[in-house]
């Protein structure tokens, strides 16, 4: 039973992070009808951005303020430089910048920071946490934190704001958005920021335990991309249950079945999901987005 | 607007089709100078990972080969030739070290090869090599880049056949027979636990569960659970990547009181910032470049190793890693073979120097090359470390 | 251009690229160009499969490998001749598109793509973990090199030659296939499917079948790989190789066979860009390999942004003129 639960909170810690670069991805993707490959990157970005700021002597939370505000700057700037001279359209064009994005990001990483991996201090210092028997670690408990502190603030910004409104008109139908007065150019450029944002939350949050690295990005880009295609593209709720799913999927796998094995039974029962629900668990009709 | 951007996409074509054929123009008359160590110089070519998963390892390479074949030139040379060496990035990537050991080949005539970085990029150009039947010193350890012996290859990295059964000694002296391993499914960790699983029932100790992790994992909750539910008496993780740092916080939130033996992978200090705390008390076997005091003060290693260090750190504002001291061996170890060949530097007179070297006091240890040993390293090379208030010390 | 003309200068520029090692003597250029044609043999069926088709996958390098492994198991451990290891590379791999293809049919765009991802990834744990028949992580050497029964191709030429003949091969059957009466179907499920479908197209033929194709293209340059480099490892048939094939296919232009593979004979030159360059100095050379990856990054995105259509589309708007673009 303290096995199991052990297991689900590994999970869920993991499906947590797996959710916010889901979310970044369905942020993009509402958007441009794209899916960003460079989305790893701004994971990457996000810790090792904090690691360069820590070393220059900012205290942590400021460090990972900026490191937010940073990365969420180098996501509006890309897609300003990059994806809107591409102009209005076509999606593949846009996936394709991106991943030319992608190897660039990664490249001015290891040519800034270095190849070596880096590290960050946990948020709170101190033992990990007993819950019925299994260990909750500190920053398990803040990656929680920071994933449901995200996905309330999206959801605040989306159904409250003028601004949320108008994301989502253009992402329902970016012309008609057009026609009411919504500027669809600045909206995408807010999607890339805000996406930028939420993998660079989720690199921050998960580096004191995993450390950092130039060439994190792509890895983690895949499993976030799994999530949210899991969850059904499109919607920010569904992205964070596929994430979490998927999470927890991998962590009985590695608990009762074979560790080497995690990632191969995930793919599989997405896969399988896939042929049976061709709209993800979570998506909505077989209705097309145009 | 539609104007300009068309002017430029065929401005671009243009400058793609120009590029393309100054490359092919430059192929056919490219002779660079041809092959000889006659006219003053010895031509020796190295493969490193610049870019790529192992820009961590190949970086620190490159630095020590290009500080020390200048310290070498500077001081005369070999028999009064210059080194001429050149470096090639593999990108880590198994196609671009093949084309660069043939470039390195067939275009500069070079008469030996250093590295590269990996396993894998190492075994990749094992063809290269046979084929045009030049030397090579690898700098990575995977068991069989030298066993079965390759009569040109040589390596200068501990491999997992000498570094395990170092580290079962002393866990029985310290009277652990019962281990729990945990082992990462890439090159490094796939063939220690190979080397862990073959060396174990001659040795006396049982391996009673062994878990391993894919290279990125973020978690090791599950196969530490499975470890601590058996009799082990102590984890033995083989990995050399951050994942190492995982193992050991978890192992203190999952309350587990046995030790953690680590391996030569976590002799970084990016292992003791990432683990904090919890890398206190983590032992690990290595070589000495580490804590010079255990070559033993005034004897001759230790102070080839200080002055290293020392010319290192002023050089590139780092202590060099155990990387490149395998750099630094590979180097030496050729330079030293040339000195001994009389007349012309060929490829075939080096091998056969390179097969001679005996007692070469070295960075990682001492080595001496036969016929049926081309690693040449013994357990001496390796002495077992401690965490200690994240500082590496001699463990007792 | 006329139907001549165009045949014309197809046979024109085979000629010239098979006159290359006459011209060009040194093996790295060689095999440089080798190893483009490895690329453009992928490049050729992932073309079809987008712009005839309009399928996209992420996961052609898995079926790189399934060749490679196959060859090498054939020829390493079984034994058998050259030949019959590339043709047991071509079947595999085929077979391996078509148990992805069928499932994988009803997807869309995105979900296509994650379900093709997802099965590179599959495909690259499993080279990774059989380690009976793949040699895991450490890989599997001492492969032959191509033979065709007596004759052993181990010069820089002739396997240049043997590449490129498959890759000549193939543009022909790529190029029959798209202008006889599959092709037309191909196209049109590319423009629409239900006009297809009402016009008597039968499309889930069409796309199974050319997916297929390509899966077995991108074997045979995997099992043809294994012959000219002699090893194989799992680190050769990642998401980035998958990735790499599709930056090729795309940035040459839908609906093209010489874009995609000119993008794929240009974007193999830039990884090699330091030692192609001729007359770098040293120095030059050494620091320019640093930031090779960064100009391939640079070159994916400048192409995109300044060609609209790919490589194909520049070519064909300049000849058309700027009014009917």
């Amino acid at each position: 039973m303290t096995e199991l639960l052990q297991f689900l909170i590994a999970g869920l810690k993991n499906g947590a992070i797996y959710s916010l670069v889901a979310l970044g991805f369905t942020m993009v993707y509402a958007a441009t009808g794209a899916i960003n490959f460079a989305q790893g990157q701004f994971f990457m970005l996000g810790g090792m951005l904090g690691a360069a700021f820590v070393g220059a002597g900012l205290p942590l939370p400021l460090a990972a303020l900026a490191a937010v505000l940073a990365t969420a700057l180098i996501g509006a700037v890309f897609e300003l430089v990059a994806v809107r001279p591409i102009g209005d359209g076509d999606p593949l064009r846009i996936i394709m910048v991106t991943i030319g994005g992608s190897v660039l990001f990664s490249q001015l990483a290891l040519h800034v920071f270095g190849p070596d991996t880096r590290s960050l201090t946990t948020f709170t210092a101190g033992p990990s946490l007993k819950v019925l028997g299994a260990a909750v670690e500190r920053q398990t408990i803040w990656i929680w934190c920071l994933t449901a502190l995200a996905v309330a603030g999206l959801a605040l910004l989306y159904r409250r704001t003028m601004f949320g409104r108008a994301m989502r008109a253009t992402s329902l139908h970016r012309d008609a958005a057009r026609l009411v007065g919504i500027n669809a150019r600045a909206m995408v450029t807010a999607s890339f920021a805000l996406a930028a944002a939420l993998g660079a939350v989720a690199g921050l949050a998960v580096a004191p335990l995993t450390q950092t690295s130039f060439q994190v990005g792509s890895g983690v880009a895949v499993k976030g991309f799994a999530a949210a295609i899991l969850g059904g593209l499109g919607d920010p709720a569904a992205a964070v249950a596929g994430g979490l799913v998927l999470g927890i999927l991998e962590s009985l796998t590695a608990g009762y079945i074979d560790p080497t094995y995690k990632d191969g039974v995930a793919l599989i029962i997405l896969l399988l999901v896939l042929f049976v629900r061709h709209q993800g668990l979570f998506g909505g009709s077989g209705r097309e987005k145009v | 607007m539609r104007g300009r951007t068309l002017k430029l996409s065929m401005a671009m074509l243009i400058a793609a089709l120009a590029v393309s054929l100054a490359i092919f123009i430059g192929a056919c008359g490219s002779k660079k100078s041809s092959n000889s160590s006659s006219n003053g110089s010895i031509k020796v070519g190295a493969i490193v990972s610049l870019t790529g998963s192992y820009a961590a390892l190949g970086q620190p390479e490159q630095n020590t080969l290009n500080m020390e074949v200048k310290k070498i030139n500077d001081a005369g040379g070999i028999n009064g030739k210059q080194i001429d060496l050149m470096i090639k990035d593999d990108g880590t990537d198994d196609a671009k070290a093949v084309a660069a050991a043939s470039e390195l080949i067939t275009q500069d005539h070079v008469v030996a090869i250093l590295g590269p970085t990996g396993s894998s990029t190492t075994m990749a150009i094992r063809g290269n090599i046979d084929r045009a039947g030049i030397p090579e010193i690898s700098m990575a350890a995977a068991t069989p880049i030298t066993n079965p012996v390759d009569k040109l290859v040589f390596a200068t990295a501990w491999p997992n056949s000498v570094v395990v059964p170092f580290t079962f000694d002393y866990l029985k002296k310290n009277g652990i027979t019962k281990i729990g391993a945990i082992t990462d499914t890439g090159g490094f960790g796939a063939d220690g636990l190979a080397v862990i699983k073959a060396a174990a029932p001659k040795m006396g100790m049982t391996v009673v569960d062994s878990e391993t992790f894919n290279p990125g994992d973020t978690d090791m909750t599950a196969q530490l659970t499975k470890i601590k539910n058996t009799d082990a008496q102590a984890v033995l993780m083989w990995t050399a990547g951050p994942e190492g740092t995982i193992i050991a916080k978890e192992m203190q939130d999952l309350g587990m009181k046995i030790p953690l033996y680590g391996s030569h992978g976590n002799g970084n200090l990016q292992f003791i910032q990432g683990a904090g705390a919890a890398a206190n008390g983590v032992k690990f076997p290595a070589g000495k470049i580490l804590v010079p005091a255990a070559y033993g003060k005034g004897s001759a290693g230790y102070t080839q190793a200080t002055a290293f260090i020392t010319a290192y750190q002023a050089a590139y504002g780092a202590a060099p890693t155990t990387f490149a001291g395998h750099a630094f061996d590979a180097i030496h170890i050729l330079a030293d073979a040339a000195k001994t060949v009389s007349g012309d530097v060929t490829a075939a007179a080096l091998r056969d120097a390179i097969e001679q070297t005996s007692g070469y006091v070295g960075i990682s240890g001492d080595f001496t090359f036969s016929p049926t040993d081309h690693n040449g390293m013994t357990p001496k090379a390796l002495v077992m470390y401690e965490i200690v208030n994240g500082k590496w010390t001699l463990a007792k | 251009m006329g139907r001549t003309l165009r045949a014309l200068a197809v046979l024109v520029a085979a000629v010239l690229v098979a006159c290359v090692p006459l011209v060009v003597t040194s093996p790295f250029y060689l095999q440089i160009y080798t190893f483009a044609g490895l690329n453009a043999l992928v490049v050729v069926g992932l073309a079809l499969l987008f712009g005839y088709a309009g399928q996209i996958s992420l996961g052609h390098a898995a079926f790189v490998g399934i060749g490679a492994y196959t060859c090498a198991y054939c020829t390493v451990t079984l034994h058998l001749p050259w030949l019959v290891a590339i043709v047991a590379a071509g079947a595999l791999s085929g077979a391996g598109g078509l148990i992805l293809a069928l499932p994988s049919l009803r997807l869309k765009g995105h979900y296509l793509a994650m379900a093709t991802l997802g099965f590179g990834q599959l495909m690259s744990l499993v080279f990774v973990e059989a380690v009976g028949v793949t040699g895991g992580v450490n890989g599997r050497g001492g492969i032959p090199f191509p033979s065709l029964g007596p004759v052993v191709l181990r010069s820089a030429a002739s396997l240049f030659w043997l590449v490129w003949a498959f890759v000549a091969v193939a543009v022909i059957v790529a190029y029959n296939l798209t202008s006889a009466r599959p092709g037309r179907a191909m196209r049109a499920v590319h423009g629409s499917e239900l006009g297809a479908q009402a016009s008597g197209v039968d499309i889930v033929s069409v796309k199974v079948r050319t997916f297929v194709l390509s899966a077995l293209l991108a074997g045979l340059s995997g099992a043809l790989y294994a012959g000219v480099v002699g090893f194989v490892s799992p680190s050769s048939f990642t998401l980035t190789t998958s990735i790499g094939f599709v930056a090729m296919t795309v940035l040459g232009g839908s609906g093209s066979l010489t874009g995609p593979l000119a993008a794929a004979v240009l974007l193999t030159f830039v990884q090699y860009l330091d030692s192609l360059i001729p007359g770098l100095p040293q120095a030059a050379a050494s620091k320019l390999q640093t930031y090779q990856q960064d100009i391939y990054g640079l070159a994916i995105v400048l192409v995109v942004v300044l060609a609209p259509r790919g490589l194909a589309g520049a070519w064909r708007r300049r000849r058309k003129g700027v009014g009917t673009a």
